[in-house]
């Protein structure tokens, strides 16, 4: 399952939609554009076979009328009817010939503007009229002429059979011109390609634009037509719009093609619509890039931010994002947070660090009544003694100690005080426990300005006194100080009983209870809290051979003690 | 990684895109026409095309140009009928076809007078990117685009046939040809000679070429009958021929001697049936000719394409018997017959 980005499904539902959109509208487009075109060119073709038939009826009314007034007059007047039928052709020149025939069908006379022939081999213009016609008068199919010299026109005949009354014509025929017809059905266009023709009750066509075709048989016609009632019948795509004569059993069939019209609009239609499509799938796609720029990148960009922030909280430093309203919004709050947390870490730090100055305080404050009550026994003793000399020089020492003790409430202070510190305080103890012990001091001199935590020594040694030495008579206790690369190694070793691995574990861990074991854990904390992990206490111990405690503290001088 | 990842679908999008856009611009461009209506719905310019025909006064050219004139009503074109006076001078008609060119027509309609002295006229023509397609006579051009016309072997052949059959006796045949040119005229003096010689019947084949003139026609006849008084059998090749090989007899006063087969149809001809001085005409569909030159001038400008690179025409035969049947008055008869 591919993942997308915002941008991506947004483009992607957009183009979907119009997609959707643009087919749909085509669809319902092209549903109710062919419905109204239907529609129109329906009307449109019956309009257009209503006024070929109206001119077709009127065409027949107007030479039924003429053969009507002929046939009154060839009854009233007899002696009139050459003059009359000579003036007609002259007047009509649609009427291509007159003629006349008695009983038996044979001709009487033939009136024409043109010459006939010499000998007439056959007569298509005779016609008999049947008993049932309406008014004696019968309209034929059309047909050419065939009693005229090297002329053959095409022409309708209407007969008119007379009665017994009629002496020697029976029947009067005419032969009209058709091609004025022809010509007008020609004429008469439906639609871009639709047409009109005529056909007879049976089906056979009388008329058609393109007969030529039809007879050679390059086009077919609907046969089914005549089956049909008057009125407009929709056959694939082809609009067949039949009606009938008033005055003959010739129908007028009109022919339209729905397809051409419609497919070409729909086509136009399509063609718009995809162009429209392709518009705005550039313009999703362009918007998306650009709503990407606005809105994802500066996400992605936050969210990267944030991940950084969760790694490295305290050196973290927010650049703020720029983008639409609300990831600046986002971007502001992120970065309000991210002062805020950092002001916070710095907070609980201080805190903390303030918090543990003050016990280690206390704790220092801790060591000197103690140690303070037994020196002060000493000298008492001392003076109940007279030993006067000794108690003013220990009296000096435990000045001095205290002196260097308080350092004017410095924690840190030059190897060389410390060491002197840890001098007094042997002095003393060696006074009250004389000759119990002997000490030596191994100092280079060049550690002597290298600063340490005060009263680091001291503890040791007490330790040492009171622990390793204790039941030792001629114990000795070796502080040496020297340089280690960027370090400075102090050691209090001691030739006692030694210590075994769990006391040595007791050492580094033992709470405040244990009044002897508070000054190794204290100073190894002090070192850690300001100079950090890597410095501190190591203890060397061999069960009856003696211990060595090391101390590691970094080279610190008077000028970068504070930058701490 | 997710950018790397995010950037295989957007690339699919862009070729999408690119692909459709592609594709569009070559649908639009292949249907010119879809997107001239679209910009300009109704009012198309009608396209102009060229008929140009051997003649425009013979019975058959002018049912061509009605034919065509049909087809240019249907299918909206703007249509111009062209022939030289003579049916002689493809000369002229070379200009013919040179000037519609440079009319800017979108496809000509032609006939050839002669197969070869039209072709170079026609070849630049094809060269100009205008469609040709041929009716009734052949050019000598590779380009053309579609030939309709009679199958003119067997419209001789036909001719052949009636006249074995009519006559049970032995057969001297006169064939009264035109321009020897013409590739119609040899096909149809082709298929004639065959038929007949096939019969077994023959006695003696003479040929005479005339120019393509009624005048011309009748002289060659009555020299022909003057040379060889026992010929009982013409064949007249075309519409003129016929006409002056009916009036050579009408004067010889040899309608019953002599029998002929003739080509094509006017009034007179087609009286001549009936009086006697001709016994046969074979009748081509030049309406049809017409009609189909115009349809497949429009198919091939719309991109239609053609069915076939050769469309043949029906022929009929019409006698004195069945010249007033009304399917074959409907053939011979035109509407808009216009020799008065």
């Amino acid at each position: 399952m591919h993942k997308f980005s915002l941008a991506q499904a947004m483009t992607i539902i957009v183009v979907i939609m119009v997609f959707a959109t643009v087919i749909i509208a085509l669809i319902i487009f092209n549903a109710l554009f062919r419905d109204s075109v239907r529609d129109a060119a329906v009307t449109s073709a019956e309009q257009s076979v209503d006024q070929v038939a109206i001119t077709l009826d009127n065409y027949t009314a107007d030479m039924t009328d003429i053969i009507d007034r002929l046939y009154v007059t060839s009854v009233e007047e007899p002696e009139r009817l050459t003059e009359l039928f000579a003036d007609l052709i002259e007047v009509r020149r649609d009427v291509v010939m007159i003629a006349t025939y008695d009983a038996h069908d044979n001709n009487t006379g033939i009136w024409s503007n043109y010459q006939t022939k010499d000998m007439i081999y056959t007569n298509l213009s005779l016609f008999s009229v049947p008993a049932d016609a309406r008014g004696g008068i019968s309209i034929s199919s059309p047909h050419v002429v065939s009693c005229i010299e090297n002329y053959y026109p095409w022409v309708v005949t209407i007969t008119k059979s007379a009665d017994e009354t009629f002496s020697n014509t029976a029947k009067i025929a005419i032969d009209v011109r058709f091609s004025s017809i022809a010509g007008y059905v020609d004429e008469i266009g439906i639609g871009q390609h639709g047409y009109c023709y005529i056909i007879d009750s049976e089906g056979n066509i009388i008329y058609h634009p393109q007969q030529q075709l039809l007879y050679a048989g390059l086009k077919n016609e609907n046969a089914e037509l005549s089956n049909l009632s008057d009125g407009s019948h929709i056959k694939d795509d082809v609009i067949y719009t039949i009606k009938t004569l008033d005055n003959s059993d010739w129908k007028v069939v009109g022919v339209t093609f729905l397809d051409d019209t419609v497919t070409e609009r729909v086509n136009t239609m399509a063609t718009v619509t995809i162009l429209i499509f392709l518009f705005v799938v550039i313009t999703a796609y362009i918007s998306s890039s650009f709503f990407s720029n606005l809105f994802t990148k500066p996400v992605k960009k936050l969210s990267n931010a944030m991940k950084d922030f969760e790694d490295n909280a305290s050196g973290f430093v927010f650049e703020p994002i720029a983008g639409s309203v609300e990831v600046s919004q986002l971007s502001d709050s992120f970065e309000h947070l991210v002062k805020r947390i950092q002001q916070l870490m710095d907070e609980v730090k201080n805190e903390e660090t303030t918090l543990r100055k003050t016990e280690l305080k206390a704790l220092q404050a801790q060591i000197n009544p103690h140690f303070l009550y037994n020196t002060l026994d000493s000298i008492s003793w001392m003076c109940e003694e007279g030993n006067t000399e000794e108690a003013v020089l220990m009296v000096n020492a435990l000045a001095k100690l205290f002196r260097i003790s308080i350092s004017r409430g410095q924690e840190i202070i030059p190897i060389k005080k410390e060491v002197q510190h840890a001098e007094c305080y042997l002095q003393i103890q060696k006074f009250r426990y004389t000759n119990h012990f002997d000490y030596e001091f191994d100092v280079e001199d060049s550690c002597k300005a290298y600063l340490c935590n005060k009263i680091t020594l001291q503890p040791l040694i007490e330790n040492a006194l009171y622990h390793g030495l204790n039941m030792i008579d001629e114990g000795h206790i070796k502080i040496s100080i020297r340089e280690d690369g960027d370090d400075v190694l102090m050691s209090v070793a001691d030739n006692g009983v030694g210590m075994s691995e769990e006391q040595i574990e007791e050492l580094f861990t033992q709470d405040v209870t244990d009044k002897r074991g508070i000054g190794v854990k204290n100073v190894n904390d002090r070192i850690k809290i300001y100079f950090g992990d890597r410095y501190g206490i190591t203890v060397e111990s061999e069960l009856d051979v003696g211990t060595t405690v090391n101390i590691r503290i970094p080279k610190i001088t008077e000028d970068s003690a504070y930058d701490k | 990684m997710i950018n790397k990842k995010s950037k295989s679908p957007y690339a699919l999008v862009f070729t999408l895109v690119l692909l459709m856009a592609i594709s569009a611009m070559i649908f639009t461009l292949l249907n010119k026409d879809v997107v001239e209506s679209a910009f300009q719905p109704r009012s198309r310019q009608k396209s102009y095309i060229v008929v140009i025909g051997k003649s425009d006064y013979s019975a058959f050219w002018i049912s061509v140009a009605s034919g065509a004139r049909a087809a240019a009503a249907e299918y909206n074109l703007d249509m111009n009928f062209v022939a030289p006076e003579s049916e002689e001078n493809f000369e002229a008609q070379n200009a013919m076809i040179r000037a519609a060119i440079t009319g800017g027509a979108k496809a000509i309609i032609f006939s050839a007078i002669d197969y070869n002295g039209n072709a170079d006229a026609i070849n630049e023509a094809i060269a100009a990117g205008i469609p040709v397609i041929v009716i009734d006579s052949d050019v000598n051009s590779d380009g053309v685009v579609c030939r309709i016309m009679t199958d003119n072997y067997m419209a001789g052949r036909m001719a052949g046939e009636q006249a074995v059959a009519n006559n049970p006796g032995e057969l001297t045949v006169g064939i009264v040809n035109y321009d020897i040119n013409s590739a119609n005229g040899q096909q149809r003096e082709q298929g004639f000679c065959d038929a007949v010689r096939e019969s077994g019947r023959v006695k003696d084949i003479y040929t005479v070429n005339c120019v393509s003139t009624e005048d011309s026609a009748y002289e060659g006849t009555c020299e022909l009958l003057a040379e060889h008084p026992e010929i009982n059998t013409i064949a007249a090749l075309n519409e003129l021929m016929s006409l002056g090989s009916g009036y050579a007899i009408r004067d010889l006063g040899l309608e019953d001697e002599v029998d002929i087969y003739a080509f094509d149809s006017n009034a007179i001809s087609v009286s001549m049936l009936e009086t006697g001085e001709i016994d046969g005409l074979v009748v081509q569909n030049p309406y049809a000719m017409g009609y189909l030159g115009v349809e497949t001038a429009y198919n091939i400008m719309n991109g239609h394409g053609v069915q076939s690179g050769k469309i043949d025409t029906t022929t009929i035969f019409v006698s004195e018997s069945n010249m007033y049947d009304i399917d074959i008055q409907r053939m011979i008869f035109r509407f808009d017959d216009r020799t008065r």
